[in-house]
């Protein structure tokens, strides 16, 4: 397994967890509604976002000074990208279409504009992993 | 796969059976690439196949060669 993937599926992996865990606390600790009234529970949110973008931040660098990238790494590293950006878009649709759904008559909560921010960077990052998997995937069927 | 052909695993048995590791390192590559290339799953850039030329010691031509379709 070349290096460059090999921090790929650590990404992957903590990512998961991260998102995973964020939202057990969420729905454990009460939902939207409690989030916008209660600071101790949004600091814990904010403990647990910040946190794991640190985290995942020291574990790339980490993981960069480690493994030697090549030519063939930075192409598949240069596709993801598109990856990241469809995965983007298509998380900012899903909320578009929820949000514009479930607040049609009342006006969309601004403690919303919070939660799509911070399930934005997380599906930036875990898409990132997941593009330069499929980038060593299809290059492996050599396409 | 690819029209570009190569001969890199037969150089390397001439070569007193050079490790994949051993080319990657003198050409400046990923061992992973190396498997690449074997495999005829990558085509590297001139830059790196003169790398690899280099550390067999042979032309261009000697480890690479483009299959004309018919």
């Amino acid at each position: 397994m070349a290096p460059l993937q090999k921090r790929a599926l650590y990404g992957l992996a903590f990512g998961v967890v991260w998102a995973v865990a964020i939202i057990v606390v969420f729905i454990v600790k009460g939902g939207v509604s409690t989030f916008s009234e209660d600071q101790g529970f949004r600091l814990i949110i904010d403990g647990l976002w910040v946190g794991g973008l640190i985290f995942y931040g020291i574990l790339m660098l980490t993981l960069r000074k480690q493994s030697q990238v090549d030519e063939r790494d930075r192409l598949i590293l240069g596709r993801a990208p598109v990856v990241q950006l469809w995965a983007v878009i298509f998380s900012l649709v899903i909320w578009t279409i929820v949000l514009t759904e479930s607040y049609w008559d009342q006006g969309i909560p601004p403690i919303f504009m919070y939660l799509v921010f911070m399930s934005t960077l997380i599906v930036s990052a875990v898409a990132q992993s997941i593009g330069i998997l499929i980038g060593y995937w299809r290059m492996g069927r050599n396409d | 796969m690819t029209k570009v052909k190569n001969r890199i695993r037969r150089l390397r048995f001439d070569h007193d059976e050079m490790t994949q590791q051993e080319l990657a390192n003198r050409a400046g590559c990923t061992r992973q690439t190396i498997i690449a290339l074997e495999q005829g799953k990558y085509v590297p850039s001139i830059e790196l196949a003169f790398g690899i030329a280099k550390a067999f010691g042979v032309t261009l031509e000697e480890v690479f060669q483009y299959e004309e379709s018919t």
